[in-house]
This record gives structure tokens, C-alpha cells and sequence, in this order.
């Protein structure tokens, strides 16, 4: 997996998945709605997501990083992507 | 890399040489046989090279994974197992667990994955094993059944419900209030070494890193598991055509009746070509996935369903095919389309039936056609 250190704003990540999610789903989602709790998408779904993270925004999600609560709304993936690609270096 | 592709495809030919039939009809591979692939990360090449493996991509490893389907599919199926707890532990182990445990499942160790249990087989949410957490003590207590390569296994990775949500655990299967009782005579992959395993009360050290994914929700978890396995299945069901072809085209060739090889006769030669369809379509669905999966493209989850019930379907009716076209001269169990026949019919059961997989493409379908 490559990492990315060029700077992104926390409201394009957030954009990029709403995206994401719109294309894959057919569903307009905000970014505070929860994406599990409501049955909004499925399992198979949510690997796809976690996919779509890593190989977008260059980061490795993994062991403790790896739970529902870092997935459960874009504003959450979001806080997680800028945490993981601060680590990174960037 | 290709060096160390050819040279694993060698210690596989080494070691299965002509003994396949045998293994099926005495439903057992030998240990040593087992011990010196493990050793060599033959069982498991996807792991990189830091942590002691081969480092196959998963193009590579699906190549490698068909030329072992086509030579031995319980072989290939102990493969599927150690390659899902191997990809299991990359994907949710943190970084001592990593590094502890990879170098173990590419250094002789063999494992096998728990999921199934007598009341939880397709409908997984419903398994009731159990995974506490207590101080710095890990608890498990469950029934699993059918779980491939446990005959042979030193550590077992078991799925259960923990806290809110589900975890896996890697058992030693050594450990006390373990119990492995084999599978008597199973219908395909015979010599896969499918058991049930009893888990009581079996108490483990947390600080040996043997928890995985605490907390993460139970379908979250074994989708992913299972992608890696449906691909790996998907890639074996190659195999299992490439086998049949090979043994259905050289019988029709040399073999005559009616003053003409059997080849020449048209009802037979649609067989051939059939095979010859199956085998090629079966691997561009698979190519696919495994491109999927080397991108981290997101398509990777459905694209392993979608190959693995195309795969497992073709395999199943070509192999029937095989068998027709060989007649008497394969119908004989052993036979290296006898078993294919036998195989490829359990691989539309295992890692999601064909029906599961229907479901889950039809919803996939939904989602996107709409």
C-alpha cells in the first residue's frame, strides 16, 4: 500500500466519500448519519469501504484502527483518514 | 519473484508426485509431506517477504493456488485455510501479533479456520461460541464443526461473539479443553482433514496476542476472512477444470471405438469443448478478482463471490463432463475425476453456498443496476 503525504482538507475527504458512498449505494448520506446502525448498507459493503479508504487516501487501516466506531459515519472515517495520514508523516 | 514461484510449484510437484489418488482413498496426508510445505511458506506464499513468506501477489498466488487444485484439492484446501488465518492476522492483528504469527505460519506451523457450528452454517450471526475477556485472561467455550485441515492443525482460528460485538481467537489446538474429533469419511477433499472441534473452557494468556479484532462487528469480520478464502476456492475450482481437461482430452484422444478416437465423435467433442470454455471464463472471472485485490479496489468483495459461484459451478459440471467422457477408465474413486467430481461438488457448499452467493450477488445487483 502506497502513503500519501500531500496535504488534504478534512472537508474533501468527507466529500470523497459521500461520493463514494452515493455511487455505490444510490444513497445520499450526511456526514454525522450512521452508515451501519440504520441497515444504509450491508456487510459486504463495508469491507468495500475500508478498501476504498486505504487505496484513496494511502493509509493502512489495521489492529485496533480496524473497529465499527472509526467507520460508523464519514465524519468518523474522516477524524481516522487525518489521524492515520498524520502518522504517516503528512 | 518468478524464481520463487517455480521453485515453490516444484516442492508441490516434488511432493505430491503421483500420491494424490492415494491420499483420497486413504483420506489422510502424510504429516511429513504437510510439515515440509509449511515449512517452506508453500501453504500460505501470499505473506510478504518481511514476515519469512513468499510475498506472491494475489494474481501469483491464484495461479500457484489452481496448479495445486489441479494436482490435489485437499491439498489445495489446507492451502485456503492456512492463507485465510495468515490474511486474518495481517488484516487484524496488530504489529507483534503480525510479526509473531506470520513468521510462524511461514515456518512450519499449520492452521485452520472455525467458523461453522452445528446450529450457525450459512446463517453465521447465529453462531454462540463464545470469547471473554477477563483481566489478562481470553476464555473460549463453543462447538465448531467441519472445520477443514483441524486434523492436522497446531493452531486453530476461532470465530465468536465477544462483548457488542465478535473476535477471533488463535487456539492452540494442544491447549487444554481442546477436542478434535475427525470427520468420518467426508464426500470430496477427503484427505483435507475436516474435524470437529469442542472448545470447554479453554483459557488462554491475552499477552500471548491470541485475541484478533476485538469488538468488530461478526459480519465485518468474516467477510473478510471469506473473501480471501471464496478467492482462494474460486482459483482451486480453476484447478479442478484444468485437471479435468487434461484428463478428458488425452482419453478422447487416444481412446477408440467405433474405428475413430473418441474425440472424432461429436457428443463427446462437445464435452471437450465445454471444459475447454468452463476452464478459460472460470479464470477470467478470477483474474479479476485477484486484480481487485492487488488494486485494494473496493469491487474486490463482490468480485470474489461472483468468481467463486462461477467457478464452483463450472467446476462441478465439468467435472461430471469429465467423468462421462472417460466412462469406466475414471469411474473408479481415487481417479483423478472421480475426485474432481466429488471436490467440485463440495466447492459449491463451502465458503458460502452457491444459493448464499446468489443472495449476496442479487443484492449487489440491486444496488447497482437500480
Amino acid at each position: 500500500m502506497s502513503t500519501s503525504t500531500a496535504p488534504i482538507e478534512a472537508h474533501e475527504i468527507s466529500n470523497n466519500l459521500v461520493e463514494f458512498i452515493a455511487r455505490q449505494t444510490k444513497k445520499t448520506v450526511t456526514a454525522e448519519v450512521d452508515l451501519f446502525g440504520t441497515g444504509l448498507v450491508s456487510s459486504l459493503f463495508a469491507m468495500q469501504l475500508v478498501a476504498y479508504v486505504e487505496s484513496t487516501f494511502g493509509v493502512a487501516v489495521q489492529g485496533p484502527d480496524l473497529k465499527l466506531a472509526n467507520f460508523r459515519s464519514v465524519a468518523a472515517i474522516t477524524e481516522l483518514v487525518l489521524r492515520l495520514r498524520e502518522g504517516n508523516g503528512g | 519473484m518468478a524464481d520463487r514461484y517455480a521453485a515453490a510449484a516444484e516442492l508441490v510437484a516434488e511432493a505430491v508426485g503421483s500420491d494424490a489418488d492415494g491420499w483420497d482413498l486413504a483420506g489422510r496426508l502424510p504429516d511429513d509431506v504437510l510439515r515440509r510445505l509449511a515449512a517452506h511458506g508453500v501453504l500460505c506464499p501470499g505473506v510478504s517477504a518481511e514476515f519469512g513468506g513468499l510475498g506472491f501477489t494475489a494474481a501469483e498466488l491464484g495461479e500457484f493456488t489452481a496448479y495445486v487444485g489441479s494436482r490435489c484439492s485437499s491439498l489445495r484446501s489446507l492451502m485456503t485455510s492456512q492463507g485465510m488465518v495468515a490474511w486474518a492476522v495481517r488484516r487484524f492483528g496488530e504489529q507483534h501479533q503480525q510479526a509473531t504469527y506470520l513468521r510462524r505460519l511461514t515456518s512450519g506451523t499449520l492452521a485452520a479456520v472455525a467458523f461453522s457450528e452445528p446450529r450457525a452454517g450459512s446463517d453465521l450471526a447465529a453462531m454462540t461460541t463464545r470469547i471473554t475477556l477477563t483481566g489478562d485472561r481470553v476464555e473460549v467455550s463453543g462447538s465448531k464443526v467441519w472445520v477443514t485441515g483441524a486434523a492436522y492443525a497446531d493452531l486453530l482460528l476461532v470465530f465468536g461473539q465477544h462483548a457488542d460485538g465478535a473476535a477471533a481467537v488463535l487456539v492452540p489446538a494442544d491447549a487444554p479443553g481442546v477436542r478434535v474429533t475427525r470427520v468420518a469419511d467426508p464426500m470430496g477433499c477427503r484427505a483435507a482433514g475436516h474435524a470437529d472441534v469442542e472448545l470447554d473452557g479453554v483459557t488462554l494468556a491475552a499477552a500471548d496476542g491470541v485475541l484478533l479484532a476485538a469488538g468488530l462487528p461478526l459480519d465485518w469480520l468474516i467477510t473478510s476472512v471469506l473473501t480471501h478464502g471464496r478467492l482462494s476456492v474460486a482459483w482451486g475450482c480453476v484447478g479442478i477444470l484444468r485437471a479435468c481437461l487434461a484428463a478428458a482430452t488425452t482419453h478422447a484422444q487416444a481412446r477408440e471405438q467405433f474405428g475413430k478416437p473418441l474425440a472424432e465423435h461429436q457428443l463427446v467433442a462437445r464435452h471437450l469443448a465445454e471444459l475447454l470454455v468452463a476452464e478459460q471464463a472460470s479464470t477470467r472471472m478470477c483474474e479479476h478478482a485477484s486484480r481487485c485485490w492487488d488494486n485494494g479496489s473496493p469491487q474486490q468483495v463482490t468480485a470474489a463471490v461472483a468468481a467463486k459461484h462461477f467457478a464452483a459451478t463450472q467446476a462441478a459440471r465439468g467435472a461430471a463432463a469429465a467423468v462421462q467422457v472417460l466412462a469406466s477408465a475414471g469411474a473408479r474413486d481415487g481417479h483423478v475425476v472421480a475426485r474432481a467430481y466429488r471436490d467440485a461438488k463440495l466447492m459449491e457448499i463451502i465458503e458460502g453456498s452457491s444459493e448464499i452467493s446468489q443472495l449476496l450477488l442479487a443484492r449487489h445487483a440491486r444496488e447497482l443496476w437500480t
